[in-house]
């Protein structure tokens, strides 16, 4: 499979002031599980129409290898595409089925046939090689649909629109395990397109974040959640995402809401917006626990809880999200349920995991 | 207070009441009798035995329109070709004219009406939106005009059959913490289904678990969580599904967030060698799959896991996490 390059790649539309992809650079190694992850409007359906072909870049380039591949048109690219939905011929069987891709490339009948249940092998499909497609479950429909990108073995990319909207909640990780084991196996370079992040962080070994046409971040699951570059990656990583509050750095310190949280050093003074992740932080029942004893920021912050959320139980006691507010701003923490709502609190962060950001982007 | 008595979905009647003003989260997986029981509240089919009350009264042969019930579907039902604020004041104004000449007189009943359309609208976040047509919302604004109609009713009963069901991750997360809130606000009596255990403790006072088409238990959330009657119980109030296991002839479990790669020191703990076979997360927690003595087990972990596929791995849970069903055949 191809290494693929992105170079200054952008796109935008005739008569639209503004581009609906900014020059996007961005390499993917050949082998690479990588997704594109964005919420709708990002621009993850135009990267992927440019990447496959079907649209055409305003600027820039696209690599395959090393090799310009810009102006070449869907079918000289080898490329493979998995859609939300299976689109199969209902009355062929799952060989035939997977053999429709070769056929049409010149392969014999029966390299074609060895070929397919090959690929039916590696993807658990083997006992189901002669039934109609049109009488299998949507799960193994999907699974014929990767099947047949995969069955080619010339192809430089395989790239997967959210390829398990179709599947039941319950059963999207077993999906998700034979695409992966096959992605590794055959060391597909797979381009996975998606808005839900735990499909983007179980699936890749490197996530591209897309907002508003850019490439925020791209990086492997732990930087995204502990390192985000931007408040847009910081919010939408994780469950419920990171919270971001209006802050203040004067003299050095990181202040919120007129109290000290911890060091800013290096930063200059003035307006930011601090980022900490609900199970980096804690309320306690005002007065405060002392700051040692918690392994927290100094002092605290009062703050009024507004709602409790319980998620189950640890050590015998409920455990979850307490929901407060911060001047205006609502903040989840994830910790044991022993506040409740209209209780005055006390809010630490730990100090080494607060993030700092300014005009969006994160400068500590 | 709605009281349901001898009421039979399907397998065999039996009595529930719905305490007044709260919310009651009925949770059931599909095909389990819940929106069958909604249908039923609402009047929309005939209940065949038993008897509907709603505070003392017999409401089971009225007509949907005469009793005080308002219903939200999963779908968002709004009028397509009406403004928000004509959607909100349409409920309404068929009240006013099912009531007859005196209710009809214009003047002093438009003004009210225009100031209820707008306090609701404020209290849905839907101010903005006013003039727009449902189409030109969003999602989450579409679901919470279809409870604003409801609301504007201003039935007694609130009936949500899943109403949040085909809202994308992040739209559902914002919502469902609105919407206790307002819910409550209303003082109505809210029947709200779910197959999902999370909106049992983030919007129930009460919850009511059905299984195949009769009730397994009730009471508050966590009472519910923490002393499950049955196994059946038990997975219903698990999020991912309960883990199970047979010792000594006795069906135990463990729920997914007991479990942990490392063992608490001050605590007896509960060893279990499984294979793991994927994990998924979403950051904050990873789900890992794994399979223990030929169960399907699923341990959700705190934080980023990495755990290879195939690899044997050793789960912890507190001695007394784990829960025994004597007596217990099946889930």
């Amino acid at each position: 499979m191809a290494e693929i390059t992105l170079e200054g790649l952008r796109f935008r539309y005739p008569d639209n002031p503004m581009d609906t992809l900014e020059a996007l650079d961005l390499r993917i190694a050949s082998g690479e599980a990588h997704a594109l992850l964005g919420g709708s409007g990002a621009g993850k359906t135009t990267l992927l129409n440019l990447l496959s072909g079907l649209q055409t870049p305003t600027s820039g380039c696209i690599r395959f290898d090393g090799r310009d591949v810009t102006a070449l048109a869907p079918r000289q690219r080898k490329v493979a595409q998995v859609f939300q939905f299976p689109v199969l011929y209902e009355s062929l069987s799952v060989a035939a089925m997977l053999a429709v891709p070769l056929r049409n490339h010149g392969w014999s009948r029966r390299d074609a046939a060895r070929r397919a249940a090959e690929i039916a092998a590696r993807l658990d499909l083997a006992p189901l090689l002669n039934a109609r497609s049109g009488d299998l479950s949507l799960y193994q429909k999907q699974l014929v649909a990767i099947g047949r990108a995969l069955v080619r073995p010339d192809i430089s990319l395989v790239l997967l629109d959210e390829p398990l909207t179709a599947v039941a909640p319950a059963i999207k990780w077993q999906l998700r395990r034979v695409l992966k084991t096959a992605q590794a196996e055959l060391g597909a370079t797979m381009i996975y397109v998606t808005h839900d992040q735990t499909e983007a962080l179980t699936f890749a070994e490197r996530i591209s974040v897309l907002h508003a046409g850019r490439v925020l971040q791209t990086a492997d699951p732990e930087t995204l959640y502990e390192a985000p570059s931007h408040e847009q990656v910081a919010h939408f990583i994780g469950s419920p995402g990171m919270n971001l509050v209006p802050g203040e750095i004067t003299a050095g310190r990181l202040w919120l809401a007129g109290h000290p949280l911890g060091g800013a050093p290096g930063l200059t003074d003035g307006a930011c917006t601090i980022g900490f992740r609900p199970e980096w932080a804690r309320v306690s029942a005002a007065p405060a626990v002392s700051p040692a004893a918690a392994g927290t920021s100094i002092g605290g912050v009062p703050v009024t809880v507004d709602a409790v959320r319980v998620l189950g139980t640890r050590l015998q006691q409920p455990e979850g999200l307490v929901g407060i507010r911060v001047g205006t701003t609502h903040v989840y923490t994830r910790q044991p349920i022993d506040v409740a709502p209209g209780c005055p609190g006390m809010l630490h962060v730990r100090p080494e995991r607060l993030l700092v950001f300014r005009d969006g982007a994160r400068v500590a | 207070m709605l009281e349901l008595h001898d009421i039979d979905l399907g397998a065999g009647p039996f009595d529930h009441a719905f305490p007044g003003g709260a919310i009651t989260v009925v949770l059931g997986r599909n095909r389990s009798g819940k929106t069958h029981l909604c249908r039923l509240v609402a009047g929309l089919v005939s209940p065949g035995q038993g008897t509907v009350r709603l505070d003392g009264t017999d409401i089971s042969s009225w007509s949907p329109g005469r009793r005080s019930v308002a219903m939200v579907y999963q779908s968002f039902v709004n009028y397509p070709n009406l403004s928000v604020y004509d959607n909100l004041a349409a409920p309404m104004r068929a009240r006013r004219r099912g009531g007859g000449i005196r209710a009809r007189i214009a003047g002093r009943g438009d003004a009210r009406m225009d100031i209820r359309v707008r306090e609701l609208a404020d209290r849905l976040g839907l101010t903005p939106y006013l003039a727009r047509l449902p189409s030109e919302l969003s999602g989450g604004q579409q679901q919470r005009l279809a409870i604003g109609r409801a609301l504007a009713k201003q039935a007694r009963v609130l009936v949500l059959d899943e109403p949040l069901v085909n809202l994308d991750y992040k739209l559902r997360e914002a919502l469902e913490q609105q919407l206790r809130e307002l819910l409550l606000s209303t003082g109505v009596t809210v029947i709200y289904t779910s197959s999902d255990p999370r909106d049992a403790f983030s919007l129930g006072d009460e919850v009511l678990l059905l299984d195949r088409r009769q009730p397994v238990q009730h009471g508050t959330p966590l009472a519910v969580y923490q002393h499950p009657d049955s196994l059946a119980a038990a997975d219903l109030m698990s999020d991912p599904g309960i883990n199970r296991f047979v010792e000594d002839d006795i069906h135990c479990a463990v729920r997914p967030e007991h479990l942990s790669l490392a063992a608490d020191p001050e605590r007896p703990q509960r060893r279990f060698e499984v294979a793991a076979l994927d994990v998924e997360t979403n950051g904050s927690e990873t789900y890992l799959h794994a399979d223990y003595l030929g169960h399907p087990w699923i341990a959700r972990l705190v934080g980023l896991a990495r755990v290879r596929s195939g690899q044997a791995v050793t789960l912890y849970a507190p001695a007394d996490a784990v829960l025994r069903f004597p007596g217990s055949a099946d889930g």
